[in-house]
């Protein structure tokens, strides 16, 4: 069995990975994929987890996580899709009327 | 079962009224309230209990079944009644039905709405004045915010939306000082559930333990401090009573007469129950304060009534006053004293329903409030107008009338009372001013508005009121001089529930 | 045998009845509910005779009859002490005489209101009718009170009623008005009134007037020390119930109209004027008198409350008896008149004349209510005008109201042998005898008795001026004729004013030696009928007086006092012969300077409440003002420092959604790192 402290620290990484996508890219396509990457991260933890505790329920929780994944693209498409009609592009750092 | 099944009532009814179409929505609301009332006369007659709910005493109509499951506490489904809340309980079955035919003339859009507004208001109250859990009694106390938000938000008067705004945030920061106060209570007990009369025993058990490191004595002061601060808001004590006369002159005439007829006793209710019952000993080292805050109300409200012209606003004012006398008789710590406190609940409930309510027929009828802009109207609206006027007396605390017995059983308690280190005397004579005052700004507003030779500045056709105007006024009156005459329809039973109170005040 | 006494609750009943029928069914009814207002007024006076037979034939009575709040099975109270508060009915002497005059003066009123108010035309007659039902039915709930708290009920309901009663006109600005103020400066007194009933509560724990465990027998064994009182502040019982018996007193300052709660009164004469002679003769204001009398027993154990009875009494005799010699309306003079006799009443009680005092109370009501429905005959005939320059000559025109008002007047004046004269003489006899040896006393004695000749010298004034001389106006010259329903209760209390001085003819008594004439005497001493604690020697054996002799005993002192003060009366009569019984009378007030415009301004009492009702006024818009401006502006000021900062705050939100997951990764960072250092990672 492996050591949870590998998938740790392939989860933290990808988490960063994912994080560093989030700060730094402008286009929504990159920002999705990077929320993407986040999730996963979770999900690697909640499945390392269950496996060491031997307790199903973070599996459980890592199925519903990537159902909310599933959704969570689907909207968020959706948003790019309605953000590239109205501005034209597709760069996140240019729609700023939703303040105040 | 008979609560549940009162309160679910009352919920669904104001599903059904908020369904139904304007036209016939007031006509529904009315016929559904009578539901409620009638169920607690029921309640009322069939009262078994004895003792007060929080000591242990026996309590009609309980249900106690556990609900959820938090953090180590369980969260129970617990309602009851004892001498205390049931009179409360039958006021608001009472006022509500009333309130609602108060509404036909004045309410003419989003009638539906108004009513189920209403409706869910009176099922919101009655479950605060059931429930002996604090999760439950909790959401109770704020639902009724609600409500009652919208009532003065979309049907008010010009300023409606500063009052309602402000009416809903000054009370609801009050809940939270008052719900930090009484966690910090529980999380210092022993105790596993929220349930009222489990924490009220514990801490009469002197169980009452340090938090954090803080000890007892400091957590026993600052929750009573916190509840005290937050329940003074809803009262409303000076000096944070500033949103009521707001709240007051925006509202339509139904919902004045809830907020003054049953809101404010929320507020003293709560401060009998958390404050007075929970920690006494507490309660009486603040005895000085607190009777010297109640004087100030008493006498400061009715110099603010009396520098009114808003006629809404002056009996705004006297309620503020009137909820001094409360104020003054629970920290008498006495039986006539804390019972003529919840008597006067009562009392004052009918008497200033029965004001706002005259207020709103004659506004009705002139469209005006300022007492400068009529004169002599009781050549045109004779029954309307003596009803006022013997409201108005009622409200002076006449004998015979509701009023005189509460406020008279108040003085009686408080001045003999042992607490505030003899000062009582002192304090209850003060307070007694208000009588005075009382009369004086309602004979003068009577004198300039109802007679003299008959002007009205606003261009309306006045004639008599409408009788469905005048009944609603005339039930209140008769219900008023009933409980002068026969006080212990309900004093009895609440003697019985304040008895422990007392004994917990005087050790 | 049926019992009279059973019957007590049904005198009261009786008027309420005629309230309830008059205000539901009145406009029904022929002449607006009169009918049922005297039916149900003389049905209450037959019951009072007979109680009052029954006392006569040693019968006393006391009841309780319903339970307001009990104690049964639960303690209710304060501390230690339970407090029952009841409705009771208590008959003694006095207060089987009082029902009877105050019935007898209700039918009478009720009789007279026919011709005044239905012959007049006078619209909203059920509201008459209802109002004079629940005023006489509130007074006699008064009357028969068996404790303290039922008494204060009973009389804030006659303050109601005097309220609606004087307001009755309210269509014009004056009644209203007068009304208000009637109501409110009696409330001031009736403050006192009420702290005083709850300092009674509390002090003793009951208020019952009579047995033994009534308040003024336990004020008794306290001060003896036989009972342990509640006192505030560590006070002695003797100073406490000084304090008490002030306070009560404040209640029948307020409604017997004493110095300086008086101003009302004259005021009230706004109301229809039989509402008037009720008030004055026998219901609101002798309330006062009465409440002082039936508590007796609690006020004669403290000197200094009964000195400053006494005081305020003879104060207010003389104080008012000048105001009354420059008015010019017929029922400003009577008011003023009606203050002065109080204040005779009040110097009674404070001398320890307990029979004095009732004495009056009982030949005043009679002369009062007679001349009141005398000055209501006049001005019904003068066509409702009522000011005294404008009359003149009605003698021959209205002999039946000529001579009853005459009547009426001697026994005002106190001139011998009317009702009056046997009063008051016992009254300053008593000041005098008892005064001796308290400076107080006697200084109260001098003004009674300086008022004596001013009473007579206003009241023939009045008379002269409206029936003597010729007549100053065409109205006066022709007036309008008046019917029996005036004429006979003007008889009935003509004769009265006459004759109801012969149940007290103390100086005969003492001069000739007669045991046994001086009926009131031996009935308010329980030789009838009545509880022992509850009578006048045992309140002379309780007071704090002793009595002295001028002139070398007690019968030169009986005859040199009755001398001077008949001679006094009749000096004052003789003087307003001298000025104003003359065909063509002239104002001879000029004569008094600049104490006219005092006097007529009622010494500014008046214009001094206004100015205090102004300041409290502008206490209220200070008040008002802070309200809005201090506290409101707190609440409004929080809001707006929210509103501000949240203002700046939010520009946080630069809406650029990098941004915000750049200040969330920073804020859990943050968060983990604060949390870690807590935790003790790095240490």
């Amino acid at each position: 069995m492996v050591a949870p402290e590998y998938y740790l620290l392939l989860a933290a990484a990808v988490f960063c990975i994912g994080l560093f996508g989030v700060l730094t890219r402008r286009n929504a396509l990159y920002f999705l994929m990077s929320v993407e990457l986040m999730l996963n991260a979770a999900n690697i933890n909640f499945v390392a987890f269950s496996s060491y505790y031997g307790d199903l329920t973070g599996q459980v929780f890592a199925l519903f996580v990537i159902a909310l994944a599933a959704a969570e693209v689907a909207i968020g498409i959706g948003i790019i899709l309605v953000l590239y009609r109205n501005f034209g592009v597709t760069d996140v750092t240019v729609p700023r009327e939703m303040r105040w | 079962m008979i609560i549940e099944a009162l309160i679910a009532f009352t919920f669904v009814s104001a599903m059904a009224v908020l369904l139904a179409p304007d036209e016939w929505a007031g006509r529904l609301a009315f016929a559904l309230s009578l539901v409620p009332f009638l169920g607690s006369l029921f309640l009322w007659a069939r009262f078994d209990g004895s003792g007060n709910a929080l000591t242990g005493g026996e309590l009609a109509f309980e249900t106690q079944i556990d609900w959820i499951d938090v953090g180590g506490y369980t969260i129970q489904w617990f309602v009851g009644l004892d001498g205390i809340s049931l009179p409360l309980v039958v006021l608001t079955a009472f006022l509500v039905p009333l309130a609602i035919v108060s509404a036909w003339t004045p309410i003419d859009e989003r009638q539906s709405q108004f009513y189920g507004l209403i409706l869910f208001m009176e099922a919101n109250l009655i479950g605060v004045f059931a429930a002996l859990d604090f999760f439950a009694w909790f959401v109770f106390w704020e639902a009724v915010l609600l409500p009652m938000y919208f009532l003065i938000g979309v049907w008010g008067g010009p300023r409606r939306k500063y009052a309602a705004i402000k009416f809903f945030v000054y009370t609801n920061a009050a809940s939270l000082v008052m719900f930090l106060g009484f966690m910090a209570l529980v999380f210092s007990l022993p105790v596993e559930t929220f349930g009222l009369p489990e924490v009220t025993q514990s801490i009469a058990a002197g169980e009452l333990g340090s938090f954090y490191g803080i000890p007892a004595e400091t957590i026993g002061l600052v929750s009573f401090v916190a509840m005290f601060a937050g329940f003074a808001v809803k009262v409303p004590m000076v000096p944070v009573h500033t949103w009521l006369p707001d709240a007051h002159v925006e509202a339509p005439t139904p919902a004045s007469v809830l907020l003054a007829g049953v809101l404010l006793k929320m507020g003293t209710y709560a401060l009998l129950r958390f404050n007075f019952t929970m920690l006494p000993e507490q309660a009486s080292a603040l005895a000085v304060p607190i009777a010297a805050l109640a004087v100030i109300s008493v006498i400061y409200g009715a110099m603010l009534a009396l520098a009114q012209q808003d006629l809404k606003r002056i009996v705004a004012y006297s309620s503020v006053s009137s909820m001094g006398y409360v104020i003054l008789g629970l920290i008498a710590f006495t039986v006539y004293g804390v019972g003529g406190a919840t008597f006067q609940m009562v009392a004052h409930g009918l008497i200033s329903g029965l004001m706002f309510m005259a207020v709103g027929v004659i506004y009705n009828a002139t469209h005006t409030r300022m007492v400068t802009d009529m004169s002599g109207l009781a050549d045109r609206m004779p029954v309307a107008v003596w009803i006022l006027v013997a409201g108005a007396f009622a409200y002076m605390g006449l004998p015979l009338m509701a009023g005189f017995a509460g406020e008279f059983y108040v003085f009686v308690g408080s001045f003999g009372s042992p607490v505030a280190n003899g000062l009582m005397p002192v304090f209850t004579a003060l307070a007694m001013f208000g009588i005075v005052i009382v009369a004086g700004y309602l004979l003068f507003a009577m004198q300039r508005t109802l007679f003299g030779p008959f002007r009205l500045d606003t261009d309306y056709e006045l004639g008599r009121a409408p009788r469905r105007e005048t009944l609603p006024l005339a039930a209140l009156l008769v219900a008023i001089i009933v409980l002068g005459i026969a006080p212990d329809l309900f004093f009895e039973m609440i003697r019985e529930a304040v008895v422990p109170v007392v004994e917990g005040g005087v050790n | 045998m049926v019992d009279a006494f059973a019957y007590v609750p049904a005198i009261v009943v009786l008027p309420f009845v005629s309230f309830l029928v008059a205000l539901a069914f009145g406009k029904y009814l022929p002449k607006g509910g009169a009918f049922g207002g005297i039916a149900a007024t003389a049905g209450s006076f037959l019951l009072s005779l007979w109680v009052l037979a029954t006392v006569a034939g040693g019968g006393q009575h006391t009841e309780t009859l319903y339970t307001w709040v009990s104690t049964d099975g639960i303690a209710a109270g304060i501390g230690p002490q339970e407090i029952e508060l009841t409705f009771g009915v208590l008959i003694d002497p006095l207060s089987a005489l009082m029902l009877v005059i105050v019935t007898l003066i209700a039918t009478l009123v009720h009789v007279f209101s026919l011709g005044y108010m239905n012959d007049e035309g006078e619209r909203d007659l059920p509201r008459y009718y209802a109002g004079l039902g629940l005023f006489t039915a509130s007074m006699l709930g008064f009357v028969v009170a068996d404790n303290l708290l039922m008494a204060f009920m009973f009389f804030e309901l006659v303050g109601l009623c005097s309220y609606l009663l004087i307001g009755f006109h309210f269509r014009e600005p004056g009644p209203p008005s007068a009304a208000k103020k009637a109501f409110l400066v009696t409330r001031f007194g009736d403050y006192f009134f009420l702290i005083g009933v709850v300092a009674v509560f509390a002090t003793f724990g009951t208020a019952s007037f009579v047995g033994s465990e009534s308040f003024p027998v336990l004020a008794e064994h306290a001060l003896n020390g036989e009972f342990d009182a509640w006192t505030p502040f560590g006070l002695d019982v003797g100073t406490w119930f000084t304090a008490v018996g002030l306070l009560v007193l404040g209640g029948a300052i307020g409604k017997s109209a004493q110095f300086p709660l008086h101003t009302w009164l004259p005021d009230a004469m706004e109301g229809p004027t039989p509402v008037s002679a009720l008030i004055h003769a026998a219901t609101m204001v002798a309330a006062g008198v009465y409440l002082v009398a039936r508590m007796y027993g609690f006020y004669v154990l403290t000197p200094t409350t009964m000195a400053i009875i006494a005081f305020v009494g003879g104060f207010t005799a003389l104080f008012a008896a000048t105001m009354g010699l420059v008015k010019e309306e017929l029922k400003q003079v009577l008011a003023y008149s009606t203050i002065s006799q109080y204040g005779y009443m009040m110097l009674a009680l404070g001398a320890g004349g307990y029979v004095a005092a009732v004495f009056h109370l009982m030949t005043h009501a009679f002369f009062k209510a007679l001349l009141f429905l005398g000055a209501g005959a006049v001005i019904i005939a003068m066509h409702h005008e009522e000011n005294m320059w404008e009359m003149g000559g009605l003698k021959e025109k209205l002999p039946v109201t000529y001579w009853t008002f005459v009547a009426g007047s001697l026994a005002l004046a106190g001139i011998f042998p009317f009702a009056g004269f046997w009063s008051k003489d016992e009254i300053l006899y008593e000041a005098l005898v008892h005064g001796l040896n308290e400076p107080l006393l006697l200084g109260a004695w001098a003004m009674g008795l300086l008022a004596v000749p001013v009473t007579a010298f206003y009241t023939f004034r009045m008379v002269f001026l409206t029936f003597h001389g010729e007549p100053r106006t065409d109205t006066a010259r022709d007036p309008h004729p008046i019917r029996w329903n005036v004429k006979g209760p003007l008889t009935v209390l003509g004769v009265l004013a006459v004759v109801s001085g012969a149940v007290n003819m103390v100086p005969v008594q003492k001069v000739l030696g007669l045991e046994g004439i001086d009926f009131l005497h031996l009935w308010l001493d329980g030789h009838y009928g009545g509880f022992s604690e509850l009578t006048s020697h045992h309140y002379a054996d309780l007071g704090p007086y002793s009595s002295g002799y001028i002139a070398g005993g007690e019968i030169p002192t009986v005859l040199i006092g009755a001398g001077v003060s008949l001679a006094l009366a009749l000096g004052g009569l003789g003087l307003a012969w001298k000025l104003y019984n003359v065909p063509e009378p002239a104002e001879h007030t000029a004569a008094l300077g600049g104490i006219k415009t005092v006097l007529y301004n009622n010494y500014y009492q008046d214009e001094l409440q206004v100015r205090i009702a102004q300041v409290t006024a502008g206490v209220a818009s200070v008040a008002d003002t802070f309200d809005q401006g201090v506290i409101d502006g707190v609440v409004n000021g929080v809001s707006s420092v929210s509103l501000v900062s949240g203002d700046r705050i939010r520009r946080v939100q630069t809406g650029v959604v990098t941004h915000y997951a750049a200040l969330l990764t920073l804020g859990v960072t943050g968060l983990i790192l604060v949390l870690g250092v807590l935790g003790g990672w790095f240490l």
